[in-house]
This record gives structure tokens, sequence and C-alpha cells, in this order.
């Protein structure tokens, strides 16, 4: 059920995550730490809202008062920072399943955490990940 | 009976004032001990104007927090702020001190934590732009959100606990309120770059950033901005037309709300989302404790020991309330400080032969209350407020950060009203 995914480390450039998950269309990236184990998931929709400064967030008018120029310097957020930053500051369950879970154990961890994808490991190793439309094509290929 | 209503009241003003369990929880939690012991019962606590509940507070506030939950959906508020930002042509300073201005003039008919919710994310988004610490904007703001809140009976919950206690009307407040705020506001303002020295340093190249903000975007709904315009010149005229009309200010505010709720169309969860209901049952359960030491002769006892202490004396009388709420405001939250003393305010009042000595009082009392919120960073709860927004756009705001410039400000606005108290209440009356 598991496939390959790109890994991040905390310590990775937020511009290169950023052009990962741009370049390959990703829905999020599984983050590592320091020995290579998974530490959380960084869903794309994590680093988009990191690119909306907090005071468009609390009063979203104010995204309309930016001109085309003014708005796409957004990105430059992302500049001199790494992927710890952009991860929530209060620390959230890791969408992480066995390798022999079940589709629906997969999808209710899924559904739970609002995570569109998970990490499947092995004795503690990232064997890959599943994303929300992998199990999905499983679900309705089982049909 | 009277031990344990002061035991519970201290228990409670303790918890509140540090923050150790909610503040809803230690007001609701000492209202029910109080009334589970009987040292207060359901008449006192619900039925009574002086003893229980003041739901003329409860009700203009409600209705008030309704107007301006649609008031703020029209974007006007973010229109003039960043008019005002480009009209500054992109100087720190300017803008500053029109953003203050703004935040003053706003947080007289709009409560303080609601102005500065305002303000704030259009202030981040001006610095963010000139590329400068939105630290000292935010601080200015709120302090001119304090002081601004004074002028009128509806710019601060203090303010209305003191009207609905003493009886006086939003154009008492006007006739000797606003004056003094407007003093207070002038002196602030030449006190500003001095105060917040060192932070007006911009790259000329970021100014063109802000005069590229475009503020008509930010209204997008003219229909509806019409609509709260019209609700709100009634509004005003009732609070104003009070002798004319007979109606009470919470009276006004709830057909204020009604009428706007009717002809804007605004979905119910919308405008029933920015009503504070944790705020509104703090203030019944701290109406339902001091109206137990109102009932129990210990608001009695102060007030006498305040009149023994300053021997009749009015002029003495005055400045000591106005000191002691300066200090006391800056230390825990104004508005448990203002619901407790407004008892004690009215006992001493009735002492007064002269009826503007008396009214000295409530000034004093208002004044201190208003502007002593803006000594720490938990004087108030727009201080609280504007600092949890600064740490979430990552520019904390520290404790002592906050309260080095509060200080000098509280001390500076404090020095303006006494001698303003003392000139038109005692030298010209």
């Amino acid at each position: 059920m598991a496939e390959a995914f790109p890994v991040v480390s905390l310590d990775t450039d937020a511009r290169d995550a950023a052009e990962l998950l741009a370049s390959r269309r990703l829905p999020g990236l599984i983050v590592v730490d320091e020995k290579g184990r998974p530490h959380s998931v960084l869903p794309a929709s994590q680093v988009v809202r990191f690119l909306v400064p907090t005071y468009v967030q609390d009063d979203p008018s104010l995204a309309r008062v930016m001109d085309e120029p003014l708005a796409d310097q957004v990105a430059d957020r992302l500049a001199g920072v790494t992927v710890r930053k952009l991860l929530p500051r209060e620390p959230v369950e890791l969408p992480v399943v066995n390798h022999d879970d079940t589709v629906i154990e997969v999808a209710a961890i899924m559904a739970r955490l609002r995570c569109p994808l998970v990490a499947v490991v092995k004795d503690g190793e990232i064997l890959g990940a599943i994303t929300a439309s992998r199990l999905l094509e499983l679900v309705v290929a089982a049909h | 009976m009277t031990v344990i209503a002061v035991v519970v009241f201290v228990v409670a003003y303790v918890l509140i004032a540090t923050e150790w369990t909610h503040k809803l929880l230690a007001a609701l939690g000492g209202a029910a001990v109080l009334l589970a012991l009987g040292v207060t019962d359901a008449e006192h606590a619900f039925y009574s104007h002086d003893t229980g509940i003041d739901w003329d507070v409860i009700f203009l506030l409600l209705g008030m927090m309704i107007i301006v939950g649609i008031l703020r959906r029209t974007g006007v508020f973010e229109y003039v702020a960043i008019w005002a930002a480009k009209r500054a042509k992109g100087s720190p300073l300017r803008v500053m001190i029109l953003l203050t201005l703004i935040t003053a003039v706003a947080s007289a008919f709009l409560d303080n934590v609601t102005t500065v919710l305002l303000i704030a994310p259009v202030t981040l988004l001006v610095c963010d732009r000139l590329g400068i610490n939105p630290v000292p904007f935010l601080i200015a703001e709120v302090m001119a959100s304090n002081i601004g809140g004074a002028a009128t009976l509806i710019g601060d919950p203090p303010n209305i606990i003191i009207a609905s206690r003493s009886g006086l009307t939003f154009n008492d407040f006007l006739l000797h309120m606003t004056p003094l705020v407007v003093i207070e506001l002038i002196v602030f303002t030449l006190v500003l770059p001095r105060l917040f020295k060192g932070s007006f340093d911009v790259d000329p190249d970021r100014v063109e950033n802000v005069l590229r903000l475009n503020e008509r975007e930010a209204i997008q709904d003219p229909r509806l901005l019409i609509k709260c315009g019209s609700v709100l010149v009634v509004v005003f005229t009732g609070f104003i037309g009070h002798s004319l009309f007979h109606l009470a200010p919470s009276v006004v505010a709830l057909l204020g709300a009604g009428l706007l709720v009717l002809i804007s169309g605004v979905p119910t969860k919308d405008y029933m989302t920015s009503v504070e209901w944790q705020t509104l049952l703090f203030f019944a359960g701290l109406f339902v404790m001091v109206g137990a030491l109102v009932k129990t002769g210990v608001i009695g006892n102060l007030a006498d020991q305040v009149g023994q202490a300053t021997n009749g004396k009015p002029l003495l009388a005055v400045m000591l309330i106005l000191f002691v709420s300066a200090v006391l405001s800056g230390i825990v939250d104004n508005i448990p400080y203002v619901a407790t003393m407004s008892p004690v305010v009215l006992e001493l009042t009735k002492s007064m032969h002269d009826p503007a000595h008396a009214n000295a009082l409530w000034w004093a009392l208002a004044a201190g209350a208003d502007f002593g919120g803006n000594a720490t960073a938990v004087g108030a709860s727009a201080n609280v407020v504007a600092i949890g927004i600064a740490l979430r756009a990552g520019n904390p705001i520290t404790f002592w950060e906050f309260t080095r410039k509060g200080v000098v400000m509280t001390a500076i606005t404090i020095a303006v009203a006494a001698p303003y108290l003392w000139l038109r209440y005692f030298v010209l009356s």
C-alpha cells in the first residue's frame, strides 16, 4: 500500500521544501528528526498558511488591499526559514501507520488528524507514505 | 455572613488578578458560593439594582457587541486606517500619530478590545510594508485606546458601570470626560516621539509599498456600510437624546442592534459570534459578589472609612480616588475594580453637599480606572489582546517592555487629570 515518498528534515530550507511540494504536486512532506525517525507531516496547506501573514489571517479583508506585486512578495516569507518554523507551534499527533495496517485503519488516522498523507513505518523505519489519493485509489479498486 | 462575603470576594479577586483560574470560573464560582451559603439570595442577586446583577450594563454591552459585530464586517475601519497611513506618506511618526488618533476616536464609540482587534492587523500590515518594528505602534495604539475609551459612557466597560451606578448620562460623559480626553490626547501626541524614540527609521524605498495599498478594496459591501452608518446615527441620537426619549442606554443599544440585525441580513451565527458571552457572565458573577458586599454592609463601612480618612474634604477624596484607582487598575483589571469601587463612591457622594464635588468623585474614578489601565501589560483587557496579537505575528511584547512605557504614560495622564479635576470642580465650579 505504501509508496516511496520524499522526506525532509527539520532543518531543511523552507524554500526547498516548498519547491519540492510544488514541482511534484505533493499533498505534503514527511519530516524526520536528526536520527531519521518520522517527526511529523508537513501538509502543503500548512506551507500555504505560513505564506499568509497573521494579520491577513486575522482580517481577511486586508488581502484585498494589496496589489499584485505586493501580494507576490509573500514568497519572501520563506527566505532564511527552515521546515521547523513551518510546522504548527502546538505539537500535533504524528500521522503514522504500521506497514501491515488495513485501509480502514489508515483512513481513520487520516480522517481524525485531517492529514493528506500518513507515514508508513516498520520497526521505526520509514517505508514510504500513503496519500489520500492513493488511499482512494485502493478503495475504489477494491470494488 | 459579612466575614463569608469578604473571604469569598477576596479569594475570587485574587484568583481573577493572578489568573490562577479562568476569571469567569472565579467570578461565577464566588457568586455560586455566596448564593449557596445564603449570604445573598435570588431576590437580591437577580432583581435588585443595588445588590444584584446590573442588567443595564449587561444589555448595553450585549447590544453594542452585536452592533460592532456587524459593523466590523463593513471594512470601514481598515479603509480609514489605510487611508490615514497613506496620507502620512510613509512617515512612521505620522503613521503612529494618525493610527493612534483613529484608535482613540474609535475607542470612544466601540469597546477597547474590539478597537484593538480592528487596528492591530492594519498596523501590522503597514509596518510590514515599511519594514519597521510594529511593537511601538501596537503599544501606542493600546494606550490611545485606553485613553480614548474614557471619553464616553460606552467607550470603556468601567464607564458603563459608573454610569449605571451613578445615574450619569451619555451627555454628562460628553461634557465632563470628553474635554479631559481631548487634552490627554494632545499631550499623548506630543509625548509619542520621545516615548518611542528610535522607532521611526524607515528605508525610503519601502514607503512606496504603503502608498500602493488600495483602501477602497477593504469595503466589500457599501450598502451594509450605509445601513450600519444609519443605525449608528439613530443609536447615538438615542444616547444623546436621553432626556428627550427617556430610553436607557441599554434599551437604545438593544433596539439599535435589533434594527441592524433586521435590515442588514447578516446571518445570526455571524453576529452572535461577536458576542463575548464569557465577558457578560463574568460581569454577572462580579455583580453578585459585589452586591453581597453591599448587602452585608461591607461597602458602607468601607465608604465610612474612606470618608474619615479624607476628613470630609471633597478635594482630598477626589484625588485619593484618582490616584488609588490609577495604581490599582494597573495591577488588577479595571472592570472588577470599578465594579467594587462604584458602590463605595456612591456612598461617599451621599455625604457631599455640593453636587459638583459628588460628580467629581465619579469622574476621578473613571479617569483613574481608565487611564490606570495603561500602567502595566495586564492593566486592561485591550493590553492583553494586543500582546497576544503581537506574539502570534512573531513580534513578542514582554511585560516590562509594555510596563516601562505604560507607567510613564499613566503618570502623565494622571498628572493631567488631577489639575483638570481640581480646576473644573473646585476652582471654577
